[in-house]
C-alpha cells in the first residue's frame, strides 16, 4: 500500500518534471506538438490528483482523500539523507489538498493560455513543467527540507519565464521577484535550520511519533532507540515539530536574542519569508510589477497559485509550531491582513494599467488570509472558545482558493483583450461589450466574484473571515469591513471604464474580435467553478473544514493551557518563561524535601 | 402548513429558473428575443399563482378574527397609558400578561434548506422563515412584478429591433446604433425578482445580506441597463458603492449579531450537540426577547459575556476547566445584565443593521442614489426604486424589529423624519417627472422608518404595503407619458389629459392614494389608511414625549408637501395648455399591454385598505398577525428619558379621530396650494420661485448633498489612492530599488578593495617568491668543484644538527 | 691522543677512513683536472670501503656486520669501477667537444 502511495503522490509531483525532461532530450521540432504534449501532462496530473479528490466509499481506498479526517493522509515515508534525519515524507490533508487540486487544475488552464507564446516554446514548456513540479513538491511535502527544495526550486523557472517571455521591463520585474523571494527564502532557511538545531524527538511520547510517523508504530523498536539516546534527536519533520512547538515544555522556548526565544524569532523569521509571498504590504511591491511584466499564463499561475503558498506558509509552519509566538504576535499578523486590505484597495483605485490594478486587488484579497488566520479569537475572555476562531480560519483558507479561482481569471480575461489591443491602459478602453458580448459577460461575473458579490466565490471567504475576526478585534473587524465600499469602487469604476460605454477609442480598435474558442474553454471554468462555489461553498468546506478545524482546536487548548502556565507570580520576560524557572521548578520536583524545612 | 416551504420556495426559485434559460438561451428564445418576454413573464405570474395559493393556505390555518381585540385594549388602555409612562418593568409586564394573551401568538414556519458553512458550534444557512409578512411580501411583490413585466412589453418594444440611441454621441458625431436588447431586460427583471424573493423568505439575517446584495447588483445593471451611457452606468456604480456604505454598516451589525448571539437565524434551529443529539437552539428572536421575560427586550447573554470579557477572562483564569469556568460565568450572567452589560452592543447591532437599510432604502444620508438611479428604464424605477428593493429597507427593519432598543428607534425615527422633510423639500422644484416621483419614493420610505421608529409597525408596514401599489402605480403612468412624449421634462409637457385620458385617469387615483385622499372618518383610498396610522401613531409618540415632538409635526407638514408636490405633477403634465406643440402632437395613448397592469394596480390603490366584502379579511388584519411578540407593548428606554408608545394607543377612537381629521386637513391644504400655482393659475410659480430664492437654489440641488459628497469622499478617497500609489511606487519601491542600488554600491566597494588590497596581497607574494627565485639561481654556478664544496659542508652541517638535536624518541613517530 | 697509545681498534680503522674520505673530499673540491677529482671520487669510495670492512670485522667488535660489511664492500668497488668507467667516458666525450679537461670550464649549467 505504501508503494502503490509513493507512486501516487510522487508521480503527482514529477511526472510534470519527467515531461520537462522528455521534452529537453527528445528532439521535436513541431512547437505545436511541444504544448500540446505539455497540454497533455498537465492533463495527466490533473486527472490524477481528481482521482484523489473523488471521496471514498469505503475505509479501505488508499489514495483517496477521506472526508471527516483531520488529520495527515496519504503518508510517504521514505529514508533520504539519513545522517540529518531527512526524509523523504509526503502527505495531504484538508489543507494542502485542496491546494494542491487547485494547482493542477489552473496549470491546465494556464498552459492552454500559453498558446499564443511564439519564441523559445520547448524552453517555455520545460520551465513551466518545471514549475508546476516545485509547486506541487511544496504543498504535498512534510519534511520541512524537502519543502525547502521544493520552495527553492519554484522559485528559479519562474524567473526566466517572467524575464524571458515577459513585457518591456521584464528583466527587471524578474530580478526583483527573485531576490525578494529569495530574501525571504534565507530567512525561512534560517528559522528553519533554528527549529532544526532546537528540536528533540526524545520529548515526544511513543504514540506522538507514530502519528507524526518518524516511527510506524508505537511499538516498534526505533521509538526506544530514539528515546534512548544520549544525544538530541533533531527532525525535520513538520508534524513533530508542531508537536514539539506546543508541548507545555516546548524545546523552543528557551530565549535566544534580546531576550526572546527561538520560536520568537523563528515565528518571525518564517512570518517575514511567507507574507513576502503573499505578499503583504510593505513587501509586496514585487507583485506588480512581476505581473505586469509576466506574460499572461504566468500571470495567472503567480495569482493563483504561487500567492497561496505564502498563506499555507503562514497556516503550515507558523502557527503549528510557534504558537506563543503567534499569540504574542497576533496583532502583528493581524495588523499587516488589515492593512495589506486597506493599501491594497487605495493603490488599485489610483491604477491607470488594468493589470496593475488587478494586482492591487491580489493584495487587498490576500490580506483578509492573513487577517483570518491571525485573528486570535480563541482567548480568556470568551473562555477559549474556538467557534470564531474557526469561522476566520476556514474563511481564510476559502479565499485562497476563491481568490485563485477569481484572480486567475481576471488576470486571463485581461489577457485576452491585451493579445488583441497590446495595451492595458485603462482610459483607452470602452465600450467592450458590443464589439465582445461574451468576453464581457464573463468578465463582469468574474470581477463581481473578485468584488465578493454573494452568490460568487468572494463572497464567502470575505464574510466568514471579518465575521471571526469582531470578537478578537472590534477596530480591526470594523476597517477590514469598510474595505468592501473601495472595493467595490473600484471594480465598478473599472468594468465601467473597460466594459461599458458606447464606442473603443484606443488603439488596434479593428483587431478587437469576438472570443475564441480556446479562451472560452479557460474562462467558462472558472466563472463556473466561481459560481458552483459561491452558492455550494460546503463542497470545498467538506474537505478543508476538520483538518482546519483541529488545527484550531488544537491551538485554543494551548492557549488555555499557555495561559496557565502563566500565574501572576513568574517572571515573565518577553513572554517567555525563561529557563531559570524551568530550571527552578525541576530542582523543585527533585527535591522537595529541602523546601520543607 | 408544512407545504408552505414549498410552495414559496417554488415561487422563489422559478424566476431564477427564468434568469438561467434566458441567460443560456435568451437571444435564441423567439424573434428577437421576444421569447423571453414570455418565459418571465410565465416565470412571476406563476410565482404569483403560488403565493396566492401560500396566502390561502395561510388563512385556512390562521384565519382573521373580528377585532374584538381592540375594546379590550381600550378598556385598560387608560392604566395601561399611565403605566407606560412610569419607569416600572413590573406595571408592564402585568398589563403585558393581559394584552398578550389577547393577542394569539402565531408561531413562524422556520426551517432550513441547505448549510452554507457549519464549523464549531455555529452555523449559517440558507433556510425560511415565513409568516403573514412573509406571505403578505410575497403576494405585493409577485403582482407589482408581473404587473411590471406584462408593463415592460410594450414599453420595453423598441428593444425588439435595431435601437437609435439619442442621449448618446459617437465621436463621428453620429448617434449610436445598436442591437436590441430585449431578453436581456427580462433576464435582469427574473433575476431581481429571484434576489428580492429570496430577501423576503430568508429565515437568517446572513441569508438577508446575500440577497441584498444580490438586489443590489441587479439593481447596477437594470440602472446601467443602457451601458453605452455614461451617465447610467454612473448612476449604476453610484448607487452599487452608496449601498455598500449601508453595507459596510450592515457587516457591523452582523458582526455583533454573530459574536454577541452566535446564530444569524431569526426562528428557533435545531442542531446536533456535543453528544450527537438534535437540540432546539434559540434563534435571534428568541434571544433578544425571551419568552422566559414576557417577550420584552433583554441584550442576550452573548452580548452581555463580550461587554465582560475582561472579568470573564479572570474567572477562567482561576478555574479548573473550561465547564467549570462556564458554570460559574452563568451564574453571573442576570446580575451583569442588570447592571447593563451588553447593551451597548445590541445597540450597536441594531444600528449597524439600521444603517444597511439606510442605504438600501435611500435613506439620509445615503439617499443620492436614488434620484440618479432614475436613469434606467422606467419598469425598472417602478419596480425596483419605488415598490419592491427601496422597500427591503423597510421590511428588515419591520423583521429585524424585536431587536432593536428604543435608542435605536429613537435614531430610525431621527433618520426617517430627516429624510422625509428634505426629500419632499426636493420633490417641490423639481422638473423632471422621474425625479419628483424619485424625491417622493424617499420621503414616502422616510415616513415609513418614522412610522417604525415611533413605535408603529403596523403603521409602517402597511404603508409599505399601500406605497408599493400607488407608487409602482405613478411611475408606471410616468413610464407610459415618457414613452408617448420621449421626454421626461414637466414644462414640456402640459394638457396631455385629453390624448392620454385612461394614464391621466389612473394618474389622479394614484395622486389621490398617495396623498391621503378619500371622506374622513369613513371610507379612503389605501394612502389614507395607511397614513393615518401614521400619524395617529405621531400623535401619540409626540403625547408620550413631549421633547421629541417636532418629529411629529415635520411629519404632517411633510404631509402637506406631498399632497402639493404630487398634485402639481398631476397638472403639470395633463391640464392645462401644452406647452410644447411637437410633444403634444406627437402625444398618444399606450398599448393595452401598458394599460392594463396601470389599471390593476390603480384598483389595488383603492382597495388595498378595504376589507374584503363579507370577510373579516383585511390587509392591516393580516399584518397585525406578524407583529413580532413583545413589541405591541411600549418599551422604555434605558439610557435616557424617552418612551416607545405601544401601538394599540394609537388605536383609541380618540387619537384616531384627531389623526385621520390632520391628515385629511393637510392634504386638503396641500391640495388647495397646488390647484392655486398649477390647476387654476390664481398664484405664479414664478413668483414663489422668487420670493424664496435661496431656498428654491438649495433645493433645485437637492441640498448640495452631491456636491458635499463628492468633496468629502470622493475626492479624498481619489487623492489617498493616489498617495498610496506613490508611496507604492515612490516610497516602498524606492526603498527596495535603492537598497538594490545600495547593494550594487557595496559590490563595487568589495570590488575595488578585492582588487586594490586582496590581489595587490597575492601579486605581491608571487612578485617575492620570483625575487627569491631568482635569488637562489645565484648557486647555480655550474661550477662542478663548489657543488662539491657544498655537498660537503652541508653533509657536515647536517651532522652537526643531527648530533645535537636528534635524539632516537623521533624516530618513532 | 688515547688512539696513539691504545691498541688498534675500531677506532683507528674508522680514523683512518675518515682522513681518506676527508682527502678524498678535498681532492673533489680543489681539483682542476677533471682526472683528478675522479681520482678523489676514488678515494671516498676506498674510505667508506675501509669503513665497511671496519664493522664488518668480527675481530674488532662483537656484534659485527659479518660477511656483510665485506660484501659491502665488494659491491662498493664493483660500483666504483662502472662509475669511473662512466665518469670517464663522460671526460673523453667533453674533452672531445670542449678540447679541455679543465672543470671550473665547464659551467654551461650555470643558472
Amino acid at each position: 500500500m505504501s508503494d502503490f502511495l509513493t507512486t501516487l503522490l510522487s508521480s503527482v509531483i514529477f511526472l510534470p518534471a519527467l515531461g520537462a525532461l522528455l521534452l529537453c532530450i527528445v528532439p521535436i521540432r513541431s512547437d505545436r506538438f511541444i504544448k500540446q504534449f505539455s497540454l497533455a501532462v498537465t492533463a495527466v496530473v490533473f486527472a490524477i490528483t481528481l482521482w484523489m479528490a473523488w471521496p471514498a466509499s469505503s475505509a479501505n481506498e488508499p489514495g483517496r482523500f477521506a472526508l471527516g479526517m483531520a488529520n495527515m493522509q496519504s503518508m510517504v515515508l521514505h529514508e533520504w539523507i539519513p545522517s540529518w534525519n531527512i526524509y523523504y515524507f509526503l502527505g495531504i490533508d484538508g489543507i494542502s489538498f485542496p491546494l494542491a487540486l487547485l494547482t493542477s487544475f489552473l496549470s491546465v488552464l494556464a498552459m492552454g493560455a500559453s498558446w499564443p507564446i511564439a519564441k523559445h516554446v520547448k524552453g517555455y514548456c520545460v520551465l513551466f513543467l518545471l514549475l508546476e513540479t516545485g509547486m506541487l513538491g511544496v504543498f504535498m511535502s512534510l519534511d520541512f527540507f524537502l519543502f525547502y527544495v521544493f520552495w527553492e526550486v519554484m522559485l528559479l523557472p519562474m524567473y526566466f519565464l517572467i524575464g524571458i517571455w515577459g513585457g518591456p521591463r521584464r528583466e527587471y520585474a524578474a530580478i526583483k521577484f527573485f531576490l525578494f523571494t529569495l530574501v525571504g527564502s534565507v530567512l525561512l532557511l534560517v528559522a528553519m535550520l533554528m527549529l532544526y538545531f532546537n528540536s528533540d524527538l526524545r520529548l515526544l511520547g511513543p504514540q506522538q511519533l507514530a502519528d507524526c510517523r518518524v516511527v510506524e508504530t508505537k511499538d516498534a523498536p526505533e521509538v526506544q532507540n530514539i528515546l534512548k539516546d544520549a544525544k538530541p534527536v533533531h527532525t525535520f519533520n513538520i508534524l513533530a515539530l508542531a508537536e514539539m512547538g506546543q508541548a507545555e515544555r516546548s524545546p523552543f522556548a528557551q530565549a535566544l536574542w534580546l531576550g526572546k526565544s527561538v520560536s520568537w524569532w523563528a515565528f518571525l523569521f518564517m512570518f517575514i519569508g511567507f507574507v513576502i509571498k503573499l505578499p503583504a504590504v510593505p513587501v509586496h511591491t514585487w507583485l506588480p510589477e512581476a505581473h505586469v511584466e509576466a506574460p499572461t499564463p504566468i500571470s495567472m499561475i503567480l495569482a493563483g497559485v504561487l500567492l497561496k503558498m505564502g498563506g499555507y506558509g503562514v497556516l503550515r509552519f507558523c502557527y503549528p509550531i510557534c504558537p506563543d509566538a503567534a499569540y504574542e504576535l497576533a496583532w502583528l499578523v493581524c495588523g499587516i491582513g488589515t492593512l495589506s486590505m486597506v493599501y491594497g484597495a487605495f493603490a488599485a483605485l489610483a491604477q491607470k494599467d488594468f493589470k496593475r490594478l488587478v494586482a492591487y486587488s491580489s493584495v487587498s484579497h490576500m490580506g483578509y488570509v492573513l487577517l483570518g488566520i491571525g485573528a486570535w479569537s480563541a482567548y480568556a475572555g470568551n473562555n477559549y472558545n474556538a467557534d470564531y476562531w474557526m469561522w476566520g480560519m476556514n474563511g481564510a483558507m476559502f479565499q485562497m482558493i476563491a481568490h485563485g479561482l477569481s484572480s486567475a481569471g481576471m488576470f486571463f480575461l485581461v489577457g485576452v483583450i491585451y493579445d488583441r489591443v497590446h495595451h492595458r491602459n485603462l482610459d483607452q478602453f470602452g465600450g467592450l461589450f458590443a464589439k465582445m458580448p461574451l468576453y464581457s459577460g464573463i468578465s463582469v461575473g468574474i470581477f463581481f466574484a473578485a468584488l465578493g458579490l454573494p452568490g460568487l466565490c468572494g463572497f464567502i471567504g470575505e464574510v466568514f473571515v471579518v465575521l471571526g475576526c469582531w470578537s478578537y478585534s472590534t477596530a480591526l473587524a470594523v476597517l477590514a469591513a469598510s474595505v468592501v465600499v473601495l472595493t467595490a469602487g473600484y471594480i465598478l469604476w473599472t468594468i465601467q471604464r473597460v466594459y461599458l460605454g458606447a464606442e473603443y477609442k484606443g488603439p488596434h480598435g479593428d483587431a478587437i474580435t469576438p472570443i475564441t474558442f480556446r479562451e472560452t474553454a479557460i474562462a467558462v471554468p472558472l466563472l463556473a467553478l466561481a459560481v458552483v462555489f459561491g452558492v455550494y461553498p460546503k463542497a470545498m468546506f467538506d474537505y478543508m473544514s476538520p483538518s482546519i478545524d483541529k488545527t484550531v482546536n488544537a491551538l485554543a487548548d494551548w492557549t488555555r493551557g499557555h495561559e496557565k502556565q502563566k500565574s501572576p507570580g513568574d517572571i515573565i520576560i518577553g513572554g517567555v518563561t525563561p529557563r531559570i524557572i524551568i530550571q527552578e521548578e525541576e530542582e523543585e520536583k527533585l527535591n522537595p524535601m529541602m523546601n520543607d524545612e | 402548513m408544512d407545504t408552505l416551504p414549498l410552495l414559496l420556495g417554488t415561487a422563489w426559485l422559478l424566476p431564477l429558473a427564468s434568469f438561467a434559460l434566458i441567460l443560456l438561451f435568451g437571444s435564441r428564445m423567439g424573434k428577437a428575443g421576444r421569447g423571453a418576454g414570455f418565459v418571465a413573464t410565465a416565470a412571476i405570474v406563476a410565482a404569483f399563482v403560488l403565493s396566492a395559493t401560500a396566502l390561502t393556505v395561510w388563512l385556512s390555518a390562521h384565519p382573521i378574527e373580528a377585532p374584538a381585540g381592540h375594546s379590550s385594549a381600550t378598556a385598560d388602555s387608560a392604566e395601561h397609558g399611565a403605566a407606560a409612562k412610569e419607569n416600572h418593568a413590573a406595571d408592564t409586564h402585568a398589563s403585558a400578561g393581559e394584552t398578550t394573551a389577547a393577542k394569539k401568538i402565531i408561531p413562524p414556519v422556520a426551517g432550513d434548506w441547505y448549510e452554507l458553512g457549519a464549523f464549531g458550534t455555529k452555523r449559517i444557512t440558507i433556510g425560511y422563515y415565513i409568516d403573514a409578512l412573509t406571505i403578505a411580501m410575497f403576494f405585493m411583490v409577485t403582482m407589482v412584478a408581473s404587473c411590471i413585466h406584462i408593463y415592460s412589453f410594450g414599453y420595453m418594444h423598441e428593444e425588439l429591433s435595431e435601437v437609435t440611441d439619442h442621449q448618446v454621441t459617437l465621436a463621428s458625431g453620429q448617434h449610436l446604433h445598436r442591437r436590441g436588447r430585449f431578453h436581456r431586460f427580462y433576464q435582469y427583471l427574473s433575476l431581481f425578482c429571484f434576489s428580492m424573493l429570496g430577501l423576503v423568505i430568508a429565515g437568517n439575517i446572513a441569508m438577508v445580506f446575500v440577497f441584498w446584495e444580490l438586489v443590489g447588483i441587479c439593481s447596477y445593471f437594470l440602472i446601467g441597463f443602457y451601458i453605452e451611457r455614461k451617465s447610467a452606468s454612473n448612476a449604476a456604480n453610484k448607487a452599487f458603492i452608496v449601498n455598500r456604505v449601508g453595507d459596510f454598516g450592515m457587516i457591523i451589525g452582523l458582526m455583533a449579531v454573530w459574536t454577541g448571539m452566535g446564530t444569524f437565524s431569526f426562528g428557533d434551529y435545531e442542531m446536533k450537540d456535543a453528544q450527537g443529539r438534535e437540540t432546539m437552539r434559540p434563534g435571534i428572536f428568541s434571544q433578544a426577547r425571551p419568552a422566559g421575560n414576557d417577550f420584552q427586550l433583554q441584550a442576550p447573554d452573548g452580548m452581555v459575556k463580550f461587554a465582560k470579557r475582561d472579568e470573564i477572562a479572570e474567572i477562567v483564569q482561576k478555574s479548573e476547566n473550561a465547564a467549570d469556568a462556564e458554570l460559574q460565568i452563568e451564574k453571573r450572567i442576570d446580575g451583569w445584565r442588570k447592571d447593563g452589560f451588553g447593551y451597548g452592543w445590541l445597540i450597536v447591532a441594531g444600528l449597524g443593521i439600521f444603517c444597511g437599510c439606510v442605504g438600501k432604502s435611500a435613506q439620509f444620508p445615503l439617499h443620492v442614489w436614488l434620484p440618479d438611479a432614475m436613469e434606467g428604464p422606467t419598469p425598472v424605477s417602478a419596480l425596483i426604486h419605488a415598490a419592491t428593493m427601496v422597500a427591503a429597507g423597510v421590511y428588515l427593519v419591520g423583521r429585524f424589529y424585536p431587536v432593536f432598543t428604543p435608542e435605536v428607534l429613537m435614531v430610525i425615527a431621527y433618520i426617517g423624519c430627516i429624510t422625509l422633510f428634505i426629500a419632499a423639500t426636493m420633490a417641490l422644484v423639481a422638473t423632471d417627472i422621474k425625479r419628483v416621483l424619485a424625491f417622493s419614493t424617499v420621503s414616502q420610505l422616510g415616513y415609513m422608518m418614522l412610522a417604525l421608529g415611533f413605535g408603529g409597525w403596523l403603521a409602517g408596514i402597511f404603508h409599505l404595503f399601500t406605497h408599493a401599489f400607488f407608487k409602482a402605480l405613478l411611475f408606471l403612468c410616468s413610464g407610459s407619458v415618457i414613452h408617448a412624449t420621449h421626454t421626461n421634462e414637466m414644462p414640456r409637457m402640459g394638457g396631455l389629459l385629453k390624448k392620454m385620458p385612461y394614464t391621466g385617469i389612473t394618474m389622479l387615483i394614484g395622486c389621490l392614494a398617495i396623498a391621503g385622499a378619500g371622506i374622513p372618518w369613513i371610507i379612503g383610498l389605501s394612502g389614507y389608511y395607511s397614513k393615518d396610522f401614521i400619524i395617529a401613531q405621531g400623535l401619540v409618540y409626540q403625547h408620550a414625549n413631549p421633547l421629541h415632538g417636532w418629529l411629529f409635526y415635520f411629519s404632517v407638514a411633510g404631509a402637506g408637501m406631498t399632497s402639493f408636490y404630487m398634485f402639481r405633477l398631476w397638472y403639470m403634465t395633463f391640464l392645462g395648455t401644452p406647452r410644447d406643440k411637437h410633444v403634444y402632437d406627437h402625444a398618444h395613448e399606450s398599448t393595452p399591454s401598458m394599460l392594463v397592469p396601470l389599471v390593476i394596480l390603480a384598483v389595488m390603490s383603492v382597495i388595498s385598505g378595504w376589507k374584503v366584502p363579507f370577510t373579516n379579511l383585511e390587509l392591516p388584519a393580516l399584518l397585525t398577525q406578524a407583529i413580532p411578540s413583545g413589541t405591541e407593548e411600549g418599551a422604555v428606554s434605558n439610557l435616557t428619558k424617552f418612551y416607545i408608545p405601544a401601538e394599540h394607543l394609537s388605536h383609541e377612537s380618540g387619537v384616531h379621530f384627531f389623526a385621520t381629521g390632520i391628515a385629511f386637513l393637510m392634504a386638503l391644504l396641500g391640495f388647495v396650494l397646488a390647484t392655486a400655482f398649477y390647476g387654476t393659475k390664481r398664484l405664479d410659480p414664478n413668483d414663489a420661485r422668487r420670493t424664496f430664492a435661496t431656498l428654491y437654489r438649495i433645493f433645485i440641488h437637492k441640498w448640495y448633498f452631491d456636491e458635499a459628497y463628492q468633496k468629502i469622499f470622493v475626492r479624498p478617497a481619489l487623492a489617498i489612492s493616489g498617495w498610496i500609489a506613490w508611496l507604492d511606487k515612490n516610497g516602498l519601491d524606492w526603498i527596495a530599488d535603492n537598497s538594490a542600488r545600495l547593494m550594487g554600491l557595496c559590490a563595487r566597494l568589495d570590488d575595488w578593495f578585492d582588487r586594490k588590497f586582496v590581489d595587490r596581497l597575492i601579486d605581491l607574494v608571487a612578485a617575492g617568491t620570483y625575487r627569491l627565485g631568482i635569488r637562489l639561481k645565484a648557486l647555480q654556478t655550474g661550477s662542478l668543484r663548489q657543488y662539491v664544496m657544498l655537498l660537503a659542508v652541508g653533509l657536515a652541517a647536517l651532522f652537526m644538527i643531527m648530533n645535537f638535536y636528534w635524539n632516537f624518541a623521533m624516530s618513532k613517530m | 691522543m688515547e688512539l696513539l697509545t691504545q691498541p688498534i681498534g675500531l677506532s683507528h680503522y674508522l680514523v683512518v677512513s675518515a682522513l681518506l674520505f676527508v682527502c678524498g673530499v678535498a681532492c673533489m673540491a680543489t681539483k682542476r683536472n677533471l682526472l683528478g677529482v675522479l681520482m678523489g671520487i676514488e678515494l671516498v669510495l676506498s674510505g667508506a670501503n675501509l669503513n665497511f670492512v671496519a664493522f664488518g670485522s668480527p675481530y674488532l667488535q662483537s656484534k659485527s656486520l659479518g660477511m656483510d660489511g665485506q660484501m659491502i664492500a665488494l659491491f662498493v668497488i664493483v660500483l666504483a669501477a662502472a662509475e669511473a668507467a662512466v665518469a670517464l667516458a663522460i671526460a673523453l666525450n667533453y674533452y672531445h667537444t670542449h678540447a679541455t679537461v679543465d672543470v671550473d670550464k665547464a659551467d654551461e649549467l650555470k643558472g
